[in-house]
C-alpha cells in the first residue's frame, strides 16, 4: 500500500531562516502520527507547506501519489487534506453553524444535516446559533476541530488541538480522533503533551531546529537520547 | 415587531413613489442624489464591508458608467436607459480588468492600487480628448424631466440593497465574510478566496456604473474632475461606516444622515464643508467606527440582516 | 539627450526618495499608510514661502524652520490621533489620514486662498559640459542627498535610530527588550513629517504651491516604497531613484499625462510580481 503522504526533502526559508530544512516523511493510510519537536522546530511551518499556506522552497509533497507542492491551499483541502491552525481560527462573527457551513460546497440540505450531526458529535448542538466569537476556548477549539470534518478528508492534521481544553473536552476530543482513524482517515497531530501523544499516536516524528531527529512508536522515541537532548538539553 | 417595520417600509416606498408628483423641481433632484448616494454606499459595503478588502477607488466605476453613457449618447446616439445600463457593464468589466491583479495582493497594498486608479483614469480620459471631450468634458442634450431619472435611481438604490440582502444571507455572503474574518482559515477550509473576492468586487461595480450614468444624464455635462474625484469614494466610505459596515441597512442610514447633514452644512457654510467633512471623518473613525448599527447589533445581539 | 534625462531622473529621484523615506519610516514602524504625506509637504513649502515672503529668509535656510515644526506637528499628529488606529484594520487609519489631510488642506486654503505662490529665488541652471540642469534642481538634490544621508546616519549609527529600526522588524522583540515603542511611534511620524517638509522646502524654488500641491507625491512615495520593498528603508532610496529615472525616460516617449498612468502601470507591476518590492523587503 502506497503511503498516502509523503513529504520528501522539503525546505522551507524564511529570510535568512532555515525553518523547515530537508524534512523526509511518508504516513500510511488509517493510522495516527505524531509530530513533536521543542518550540520553533518548524512543526507549523511543516503544516503549511503541506497545506499550501507556505509554499516550499525545496523538495515534493506528495498526497496519494499527486504532486500537491505549489497548489492553493483551498485545493489541497478539496483534494481531501484538512487542517485546524495552533491559534484557534474560527470565524468570531459568524456562529458556530455557520462555521461549518462555509466549507462544503454540495446542496444546502445535506450541508446543514452534516453540520447538525457534527456539532452533536461534540455536544455542541445547543450552541449552534451562537456567534463563534462568544464561545470559550475550548467550545473553538472543538469547533474548529469539526469544521475541518465536513467534507469527510482523507488527512486530517491537527495543530496543538489538546492545547487548553479541559480534560474531560480532551478525552472527547481523543475518542474522535480514534473514531476517525477507525473510519480509515489518517491523522497527524502537532502536540506537546506527552501523555496525548504517547497514548494516541502509533508512529511518532520528532523535529528539531527544522530536521527531522527521529521516527518511530512512542515508546522508542521517549528514551532516545537525541529527542531527549533536544527537548531538555544537554 | 418585523411586520410593523415591513409596513413602515412600504409606506415609505409608496410615499417616496408618488413624491415627484407634489415635490418641488429641487426636491425631486435633492432626492435622487440621495438614492445615488444609497445606491453607492451599498455597492461599496459589498466589497469592502463584506469582504473587507477596501476599495479606495471605487468612484472609478462610477466614473466609467459616466462616460460609457456620456459617449454612447453623444456619440452613437443611444436612449439614455439603454447607455446607464452600458455603464453599468463596463464598470464591470473595468473592476474585472482590475480586480484580476489586484484582489491578490494584501490589504495595505490593495489600498495603494486602488487609490492610484483613480488617478489613472482621470489621465487617460484627458488623454483621448477625441473620444472623451479631454479636459473641458462633454455634454449631452439638456433632459428636461429629473423625474423619470428619480425613479431610475430609486429603483438602483432598491435592488442594491435587495441585492445585498440576498447576498448577505446566502452562504456565498458568509464565505465573503471569512475572508474578512481570516483569509488564511478560509482558503484553508477550500474557499478560492480570489474568485469570491472578484465576484463580490464585480457585484460592487454594477451599480455605481448605473448610476454613474443617470447622474451624468441629469447633469447633463460631465468632465474628468466631476466624476472621478477621490472626495466621492471617501464619502461613500464614511456613509457606509457611520452606519454601520456590513449591515444591510448600515449603508442607507449612513447615507441618509450624511447626506443630510451635508445639505444642511453645505448651505449655511460654504467654506467650512469640506473641513467640517475631514473633522466628520475624523470622528467617525475615531469614535465609532463599527457605525451606528454595527454598534447596535453587538449590543443587542441583533441578527447580522439589519 | 538620453545623458541629460538620466541625471535630470536621478536628481528628482533623490527628492522622491527623501519624502519617500518618510513615507517608509510610518509604514514600516506602524504599518500605517500616511495619506497625508502630501499635505505635509505642502505645509513645508507654505512655511518656507511665508518666510521669504514676509522676511525675505533664504529659502534653503528656512529648512531649519520647516524641519523642526513639522516635526512638531508629527509629533502631535501620532500622540492624539494615530495612534488609536495604529492596531486597527487598515481602513481606520487610511481613512483618519485622509480627514487630517483634508483637514489640512482647507485650513490653508481658507488660510491663504488657493492662489499659485512662488518662490522667486533661484533662476537659471548650472552647465556642466553638453548638459544643462535647472540651479534649483541641483541645489534640492545636494540638500536631499545631505538630509538623507543625515537620516540614515541616524537610523544606522544611533541608539535611537536602532531602537526605530527594531520597532520596524518586530514590535514585540523590541518592546520586550525595553524600548519603548509609543515614543518610538511618535517618533517616526515626527521624522517623517521633517522629511516631507524638507521636500516641499526644497519644491517650493521650483513648482507653484497651492494647498493641493502635496497629492502627487503621496502617490509618487507610496509608488518608491512599493518599488524598494516596505520597510526597506535603503530600498526607498533606490526606488526614488528608479522613479526619477523611469519619470524621466518616459517623458521622452509620452506626455507628462501619460506619464502618471506609467507611473501607475509600474506600480501594479511590482505589486502583482514582487509585492515585497524589488528587492528584500518585507510583505505585511
Amino acid at each position: 500500500m502506497a503511503p498516502i503522504l509523503e513529504v520528501v526533502g522539503v525546505v522551507k526559508r524564511f529570510g535568512g531562516v532555515t525553518a523547515v530544512n530537508n524534512v523526509t516523511l511518508a504516513l500510511d493510510a488509517g493510522r495516527i502520527y505524531g509530530l513533536i519537536g521543542p518550540n520553533g522546530s518548524g512543526k507549523t511551518t511543516l503544516f503549511n507547506c503541506i497545506t499550501g499556506v507556505d509554499r516550499a522552497d525545496e523538495g515534493q509533497i506528495r498526497f496519494k501519489g499527486q504532486r500537491i507542492e505549489g497548489l492553493k491551499p483551498h485545493q489541497i483541502f478539496h483534494r481531501g487534506i484538512g487542517r485546524t491552525f495552533q491559534i484557534i481560527r474560527v470565524f468570531p462573527e459568524l456562529t458556530a453553524l455557520e462555521n461549518l457551513l462555509v466549507v462544503t460546497t454540495n446542496d444546502y440540505p445535506a450541508a446543514l444535516a452534516r453540520a447538525k450531526e457534527l456539532l452533536a458529535f461534540v455536544k455542541l448542538e445547543g450552541l449552534a446559533g451562537e456567534f463563534a466569537g462568544n464561545l470559550s476556548y475550548g467550545q473553538q477549539k472543538l469547533v474548529e476541530f469539526v469544521r475541518v470534518l465536513m467534507t469527510d478528508p482523507e488527512l486530517i492534521l491537527l495543530d496543538e488541538s489538546a492545547a487548553g481544553v479541559n480534560r474531560t473536552l480532551l478525552n472527547e476530543l481523543l475518542d474522535a480522533v480514534r473514531v476517525l482513524r477507525d473510519r480509515g482517515k489518517t491523522v497527524l497531530l502537532v502536540e506537546h503533551d506527552m501523555k496525548v501523544v504517547m497514548g494516541l499516536c502509533e508512529t511518532v516524528f520528532v523535529l528539531d531546529h527544522g530536521e527531522k531527529l527521529a521516527e518511530g512508536p512512542p515508546g522508542v522515541i521517549q528514551t532516545d537520547e537525541r529527542v531527549i537532548e533536544a527537548y531538555f538539553g544537554r | 415587531m418585523k411586520r410593523l417595520l415591513l409596513a413602515g417600509f412600504t409606506v415609505l416606498l409608496v410615499v417616496l413613489a408618488f413624491y415627484p408628483m407634489g415635490g418641488t423641481g429641487y426636491g425631486v433632484r435633492t432626492m435622487l442624489q440621495l438614492f445615488m448616494w444609497i445606491a453607492l454606499a451599498q455597492s461599496w459595503n459589498l466589497i469592502s464591508g463584506l469582504t473587507g478588502y477596501v476599495s479606495f477607488g471605487h468612484v472609478a466605476f462610477f466614473g466609467m458608467g459616466a462616460y460609457t453613457t456620456a459617449i454612447l449618447v453623444t456619440k452613437l446616439g443611444w436612449p439614455w436607459l439603454a447607455a446607464c445600463l452600458a455603464g453599468g457593464v463596463t464598470a464591470m468589466a473595468l473592476a474585472l480588468v482590475i480586480g484580476w491583479p489586484c484582489l491578490r495582493l494584501k490589504g495595505p497594498y490593495f489600498a495603494i492600487a486602488m487609490l492610484g486608479l483613480n488617478e489613472v483614469l482621470r489621465v487617460i480620459v484627458s488623454y483621448y480628448e477625441g473620444l472623451t471631450g479631454g479636459g473641458s468634458g462633454l455634454s449631452m442634450p439638456t433632459l428636461h424631466a429629473s423625474v423619470p431619472i428619480y425613479y431610475a435611481m430609486g429603483l438602483v438604490a432598491l435592488l442594491v440593497t435587495a441585492l445585498a440582502y440576498v447576498i448577505v444571507t446566502s452562504r456565498f455572503g458568509l464565505r465573503l465574510m471569512t475572508i474578512r474574518e481570516d483569509e488564511v482559515a478560509a482558503e484553508s477550509m477550500g474557499i478560492d478566496t480570489f474568485r469570491y473576492k472578484l465576484y463580490a468586487f464585480l457585484l460592487s461595480a454594477l451599480a455605481p456604473g448605473i448610476v454613474g450614468g443617470l447622474a451624468a444624464r441629469d447633469q447633463g455635462y460631465i468632465e474628468p474632475m466631476s466624476v472621478f474625484p477621490l472626495i466621492t469614494t471617501i464619502t461613500m466610505i464614511v456613509m457606509v461606516l457611520f452606519g454601520g459596515k456590513g449591515t444591510i441597512w448600515g449603508p442607507v442610514l449612513g447615507a441618509v444622515l450624511l447626506f443630510t447633514f451635508q445639505e444642511i452644512v453645505w448651505a449655511r457654510f460654504i467654506y467650512l464643508h469640506q473641513l467640517i467633512f475631514g473633522g466628520i471623518i475624523i470622528a467617525v473613525v475615531l469614535l465609532m467606527p463599527r457605525g451606528i448599527l454595527g454598534v447596535l447589533q453587538q449590543k443587542y445581539n441583533l441578527p447580522r440582516t439589519i | 539627450m538620453v545623458g541629460q534625462v538620466v541625471i535630470s531622473g536621478l536628481l528628482a529621484g533623490a527628492l522622491y526618495a527623501m519624502v519617500a523615506l518618510g513615507l517608509g519610516l510610518i509604514f514600516g514602524v506602524m504599518r500605517v499608510l500616511n495619506v497625508a504625506h502630501g499635505p505635509l509637504l505642502m505645509l513645508g513649502a507654505y512655511t518656507t514661502f511665508w518666510l521669504f515672503h514676509w522676511f525675505g529668509l533664504n529659502p534653503y535656510l528656512s529648512l531649519l524652520v520647516s524641519m523642526p515644526a513639522l516635526f512638531v506637528v508629527g509629533v502631535v499628529l501620532q500622540r492624539l490621533l494615530v495612534r488609536r488606529v495604529v492596531d486597527a484594520p487598515e481602513l481606520s487609519s487610511l481613512l483618519l489620514l485622509f480627514g487630517v489631510g483634508i483637514a489640512l488642506v482647507n485650513v490653508t486654503q481658507l488660510a491663504f486662498t488657493s492662489d499659485l505662490r512662488s518662490v522667486e529665488y533661484l533662476t537659471g541652471s548650472f552647465v556642466w559640459g553638453p548638459f544643462a540642469f535647472s540651479k534649483s534642481r541641483v541645489i534640492a538634490c545636494a540638500f536631499a542627498i545631505v538630509i538623507t544621508a543625515g537620516a540614515f546616519w541616524f537610523l544606522q549609527k544611533t541608539r535611537l535610530g536602532k531602537a526605530l529600526r527594531a520597532v520596524s522588524q518586530s514590535r514585540e522583540v523590541a518592546q520586550v527588550c525595553g524600548v519603548n515603542v509609543q515614543r518610538i511611534h511618535m517618533l517616526a511620524f515626527g521624522f517623517a513629517s521633517a522629511l516631507a517638509a524638507a521636500g516641499g522646502s526644497l519644491v517650493a524654488v521650483m513648482v507653484a504651491i497651492q494647498p493641493e500641491m502635496g497629492q502627487v507625491y503621496t502617490f509618487k512615495s507610496f509608488l518608491v516604497i512599493v518599488l524598494g520593498g516596505a520597510g526597506n528603508y535603503p530600498g526607498a532610496l533606490v526606488g526614488g531613484l528608479l522613479l526619477g529615472l523611469v519619470e524621466q525616460l518616459s517623458s521622452l516617449f509620452l506626455t507628462t499625462q501619460v506619464n502618471e498612468a506609467v507611473a501607475y502601470v509600474l506600480l501594479v507591476l511590482v505589486l502583482l510580481v514582487r509585492p515585497t518590492g524589488l528587492f528584500k523587503g518585507r510583505a505585511s
